[in-house]
């Protein structure tokens, strides 16, 4: 019966964007907790979601154990954009760690603010286990969003 | 009972269903040393927990807290499910699709034989690459998502199930094409495989069978499969799941538009002519899907269609309180006889009264039925061949005090089997089974124990000590699998391969060709020996399926399992970047990359060892108390039973007569003769608990008692403890209760009716009040009253049939089979008057004579009754002394007063502290039947820790560097479990008094206080801050990049 609605989020999560500029290839970091949202990118990929294939995958035992510097570090190293993948607000294995990492983005997104990288380089997205396609949507835009700042004014040449 | 056997029995247990109690059941029988065989009717394990969404009243997703959807879920044991231990538990056999076609013998010995129906792929090969589902032709109704996807002939319910294998579905179309059989590339595909019988010997089963739901075609007024956009419950639940077909965005089945107006119609196969009695469970689900459909789609109107809101359980009051209030969701009290469809629009117009009986009719954009729970479809049969019986309904017979056991000794029930139930009452039958199956079984308790020394569950019986590497260089050793073609189809792994060769400290790298097969694990195991590799990478699947196979092989070749670090090669890289080669070859190189680092960082770890005190300490003589002494006793486990007054019963002392014909004053005689007899139980009346200390497996508490006529305290060393403090019926000074002695409790009803029933047969009007709750306290449902009026009312018009019976009630809470006594009340001419809660019955004394005024809101109009006697059903309320015994034991209570549970719907015998346990009214109000359940559930619990010989605790945990420690407290703000405290007599930085404290058996590592800490004073282990940045966070590696093309050119020559 509902063939249909199944087909149609399928479609729009298959629509990929067009190559736009093709010199630059963001360098993508996004923390995952062992949960939700590694099991999401694992969905992604057992439904065969493609997504850009420049965005990494660091696993923590929980998205509450992002650090501030764990963020930070990664915009020193180089990293166009990050982003943190999070169980839905409610559902994390840790009660709240996820809620305390949207915290520490919140407060990264300033800083970088303040230091000329830009708050729009960091995110947070929360996915379930079986939402691959949402999974595989963050990246696409991510690396969309990415796309148009251009490069990390950090990286190292 | 105690079960004296005469002959030997089996040390292996048979659990039939493979839904949420099934997989409960087996893992704590596997547990407590049995080998449990866990046979399945379909493909797979997960049952129909596995196609919900979110479970109320939590909101959790059930995804991964236990359902064949995730598979595998947390790992944590705090909110672990039933299923993560499951998947790799090395006692348990899962015989899926396969049947229990005949049983000889007797308790203690059965002999079972199976129909193994052939699944026509091998789970020990088939690497879940899909391919065969591709290029099948064949395309049929998923059943798992209720035929709202498409699934191929070979296929797997979700991309998660238990076992993690394809099967075929052999339907007389798929026969000759063979395509499957020609594509999989381990050959796990065997189109000619025959069905075969298997004999086992079991010593006792366990059946969860669950339930079936009813069919809404049936109702054809209701227009199910008529009318497009009328769909049943399960259907929304599949809609609504983020695992679902549109990731949880519910949508309207005719044209996909987002609904406006949805009706949930309620009662659809229950409460009615044909199914008479309640399935309990669809008033909460309903307003469950309700909340998911205002989360998801904001405005949207809800309107729920019911004849009694039945919101009998914890929290659950609240969260129909949050539903009615904060999600305006509406409730509408009637039954809906026809929905009619507008063709053109597909929209459903429903006619009903109102409450005040006019006719409406109103437009909705979807309808949902809320089908309730009939009997499981193969009940019959089974019943037939295990020699059980049903009772009228078709669901397991079963005796009221004898609740999880079925008319055969040595069978057990659990679930929705034995009467319509939700999660949490299933995990607790479940529990209980197994825990009342080991009394029968325990000569054979811990003969099978599985270790938790290691991250994954095992017996490493014959593998070598664990090698010291602290002094070696590191010696890593890169594995990658190719998994031809799912994997090396898109990865270049030749590429991979002479990267990592580049790479510092990498002195071995070597392809595979199916890693985790027998084969790849032994060339792994062979090569970590003989090339001394002391850290270990493997490029291959997903961490979350595969991580402990590989960390069992990395031990039995002697290193410590943490010294293994795997690449998701497959999931992330080949089958995401499917389409892009060169950039999946990438990626794969950087994953690899990330990984040394991150192995070249980490360290060994090791668990703590409790050797546990095979003693269990109860607290409270009750029902509960007495039956889980009893189970552990019979268990072989010495008990210590702790009861405040000077004799054991409990409540169950003023209990006289059941609704059902059961005598509980029998089953008090019973239980007390049977716990004072016991050898192995030390019974201690008017004792106290004063203090309680330790951890999970070695707790020392100190009792005041008396002793001698004076008071003593003793301390008492045990490995568990187990929390029975009861209820009791709420007393105050409510419509002249103690001031009139025409106002009675229904506790002095239920006297009065068995001492006294003289008294009644001259009674002309007898009033009952429901819901009688204190004033401004915590409003929940007390869940006995209804049924205990319904039982003092059928004896009132028993003894004095010409005496007028009222009832002044809000919802007639008489779930499941009770639902008779409700039937069989208004038979008997009992009135129902409904009351609101704005306008609370009056109680006033006119010339002597009792005057009771309420407003009755379907007449709109006030009644006057001048009863002889007026019953109030008052609330039950927990033990005196619950807040100071929550106290002693450091556990919390919960909105309505009562323990709370480490976990609603997953865990509700446990709490957070390991170790100790609640059942009986301590955890919330409830029938006999249930505390007795629960009561075996907390004793089935206890028995996995007392059981073990050794209890390994710790791992990966937070560690607390007090040297760097200010004592700030901001981990003890932060931590979401409170495991952490500052603790006076520890030392911080500067010589400080007062340090942070985190308890190696509490901590569940997920992490969040070592984020937060301002002096880096905590670290996580396994997850030290050095691992992580060695992983260059940020940058991605051209110049290595750059060198490995050029290597792999001189590779090709």
């Amino acid at each position: 019966m509902l063939q249909l609605l199944g087909s149609q989020l399928t479609e729009s999560s298959m629509n990929r964007e067009g190559n736009g500029n093709k010199e630059f290839v963001p360098e993508i970091t996004a923390f995952t907790c062992i949960y939700c949202g590694y099991m999401s990118a694992d969905t992604a990929g057992a439904l065969r979601l493609t997504y850009p294939s420049n965005v990494k995958l660091v696993r923590l035992p929980c998205t509450g154990k992002v650090d501030v510097r764990y963020l930070l570090n990664a915009f020193e190293e180089g990293a166009d954009g990050v982003y943190v993948v999070a169980c839905p607000v409610g559902n994390c294995h840790h009660v709240h760690g996820n809620e305390r990492a949207v915290r520490r983005v919140e407060f990264t997104k300033g800083l970088l603010d303040e230091i000329g990288i830009g708050s729009e380089r960091l995110d947070i997205v929360f996915t379930t286990g079986g939402m691959g396609a949402t999974f595989a949507n963050a990246a696409r835009e991510m690396t969309a969003r990415v796309r148009e700042l251009g490069p990390n004014p950090l990286k190292r040449r | 009972m105690p079960f004296k056997t005469e002959r030997d029995t089996v040390g292996a247990m048979l659990v039939v269903g493979g839904g949420v109690g099934g997989m409960r059941a087996a893992v704590d029988a596997a547990e407590c040393g049995f080998k449990v065989y866990l046979l399945e009717r379909s493909p797979w394990i997960g049952g129909r927990v596995a196609q919900l969404g979110y479970m109320f009243p939590t909101h959790d997703c059930v995804l991964c807290r236990g359902t064949a959807d995730h598979g595998y879920g947390c790992t944590k044991p705090t909110i672990s499910p039933a299923l993560l231990d499951f998947n790799l538990h090395p006692n348990i056999e899962i015989l899926n699709n396969s049947d229990l076609i005949n049983l000889r013998g007797r308790a203690g010995a059965f002999r079972v034989t199976v129909r193994r129906r052939p699944t026509y792929v091998s789970a020990d090969r088939c690497i879940n690459c899909g391919i065969c589902s591709a290029v099948c032709p064949v395309s049929l109704p998923s059943p798992y998502e209720e035929a709202l996807r498409p699934r191929k002939a070979i296929y797997k319910m979700a991309p998660r199930a238990v076992p993690n294998t394809y099967v075929v579905d052999k339907i007389p179309r798929c026969d000759t094409c063979r395509r499957c059989e020609a594509v999989c590339p381990t050959d796990a595909v065997r189109l000619d495989e025959t069905e075969h019988e298997q004999q086992l010997e079991v010593g006792a089963i366990i059946l969860s069978l669950g339930f079936s739901l009813p069919d809404p075609g049936e109702y054809e007024e209701l227009g199910h499969g008529r009318y497009p956009n009328v769909i049943h419950s399960m259907e929304y639940e599949r809609l609504a799941s983020r695992s679902g077909p549109t990731e949880g965005v519910v949508m309207r089945p005719s044209d996909g538009e987002r609904p406006n107006r949805i009706a949930w119609l309620q009662c659809i196969g229950s409460r009615d002519q044909k199914y008479p009695y309640c399935s309990s469970i669809c008033c909460m689900y309903a307003t469950k899907e309700a909340m998911v459909a205002k989360d998801r789609l904001g405005d949207v109107r809800c309107q729920i269609f019911m004849m009694d809101e039945r919101a009998f359980n914890k929290e659950f009051n609240a969260y129909y309180e949050q539903a009615r209030e904060e999600y305006q969701i509406e409730y509408t009290r009637c039954r809906v006889s026809e929905i009619k469809e507008d063709p053109e629009t597909h929209d459903l117009l429903l006619h009903y009264p109102d409450e005040k009986g006019r006719m409406k009719e109103e437009r909705f954009d979807m309808v949902v039925l809320s089908v309730g729970a009939h009997p499981p479809n193969s009940s019959q049969d089974l019943a037939e061949v295990l020699g059980i019986e049903l009772n009228p309904y078709g669901f397991c017979e079963t005796d009221k005090f004898a609740p999880l056991e079925t008319t055969r000794p040595g069978i057990y029930v659990c679930g929705a089997f034995a009467s319509p139930k939700e999660i949490a009452e299933t995990i607790l039958d479940a529990a209980g089974a197994a825990g009342d199956a080991t009394r029968l079984m325990r000569e054979h308790v811990g003969k099978l124990a599985a270790s938790r020394e290691f991250p994954f569950l095992g017996r490493l019986d014959h593998a070598p000590p664990e090698r010291d590497v602290s002094a070696e260089e590191p010696r890593v050793g890169v594995f990658l699998c190719r998994c031809t073609p799912s994997v090396d189809g898109v990865v270049d792994v030749d590429e991979v391969a002479c990267f990592a060769e580049s790479m510092p400290h990498v002195t071995h790298v070597r392809p595979v060709e199916y890693g985790c097969l027998e084969h790849g694990l032994d060339t792994i195991r062979s090569d970590i020996e003989a090339h001394a590799l002391n850290r270990v990478i493997v490029a291959a699947c997903s961490h979350r399926t595969h991580e402990p196979l590989f960390q069992r092989v990395v031990r039995e070749a002697g290193l410590n399992p943490y010294l293994l670090e795997m690449v998701n090669v497959r999931e992330h890289c080949a089958w995401a970047h499917i389409d892009d080669p060169p950039g999946a070859t990438r990626k794969a190189k950087e994953l690899t990359r990330m990984a040394l680092g991150r192995v070249l960082t980490a360290e060994p770890v090791h668990k703590l060892q409790v050797k546990p005190v095979r003693r269990a300490l109860i607290v409270g003589g009750g029902v509960a108390g007495m039956t889980a002494a009893l189970n552990i006793a019979d268990a072989g486990y010495d008990v210590t039973l702790a009861e405040r007054e000077p004799e054991l019963g409990g409540n169950l002392r003023n209990v006289y007569y059941v609704a059902e014909p059961e005598n509980p004053q029998r089953l008090l005689r019973d239980l007390i003769n049977r716990t004072v007899g016991h050898e192995r139980i030390d019974v201690l009346t008017e004792t106290e608990l004063v203090s309680h200390r330790g951890r999970v497996g070695d707790f020392s508490s100190v009792l005041r008692t008396q002793r001698d006529r004076s008071t003593v305290e003793v301390e008492v060393a045990h490995g568990a403890t187990i929390v029975a403090t009861g209820g009791r019926e709420w007393r105050g000074d409510v419509y002249m209760l103690g001031r009139d002695s025409r106002v009675v409790t229904s506790e002095e009803l239920e006297d009065i009716i068995a001492h006294r029933p003289e008294e009644i047969t001259g009674l002309e009007q007898v009033v009952f009040i429901q819901c009688v709750r204190p004033p401004g306290g915590v409003e929940y449902c007390s869940r006995v009253c209804c049924t205990n009026t319904m039982k003092n009312a059928n004896r009132i018009k028993m003894l004095n049939p010409g005496c007028q019976v009222v009832v002044l009630y809000q919802d007639i809470i008489t779930y499941g089979f009770r639902e008779a006594f409700y039937t069989e009340a208004r038979e008997r001419g009992v009135i129902f008057v409904r009351y609101d809660e704005d306008s609370m019955p009056s109680l006033s004394k006119l010339n002597g004579e009792l005057e009771l005024k309420v407003w009755d809101p379907s007449l709109e109009r006030e009644l006057t009754f001048n009863p002889d006697l007026l019953a109030l059903s008052m609330a039950i309320e927990p033990s005196p002394g619950t807040d100071k015994l929550a106290d002693i034991l450091g556990v919390d209570l919960s909105s309505e007063g009562f323990f709370m549970e480490a976990h609603l719907k997953m865990r509700p015998m446990d709490f957070v502290s390991e170790g100790i346990f609640v059942c009986g009214m301590a955890h919330y109000p409830k029938f006999i039947e249930d505390a007795i359940a629960n009561a075996q559930a907390a004793a089935g619990r206890a028995l996995i820790i007392l059981s073990k010989d050794r209890l390994y605790i710790g791992g990966v945990v937070a560690e607390v560097d007090q040297d760097r420690c200010v004592g700030c407290l901001t981990c003890v703000r932060t931590c979401p479990f409170e495991i952490p405290e500052v603790r006076h007599e520890d030392i911080g930085v500067g010589a400080i008094k007062g340090a942070a404290h985190i308890e190696v058996g509490l901590c569940q590592g997920c992490g969040t206080c070592v984020g937060e800490c301002p002096a880096k004073a905590i670290h996580l282990i396994n997850y030290r801050d050095e691992q992580i940045m060695a992983q260059s966070l940020g940058s991605w590696m051209p110049e290595i990049s750059d060198a490995a093309a050029s290597r792999v050119a001189a590779h090709g020559e």
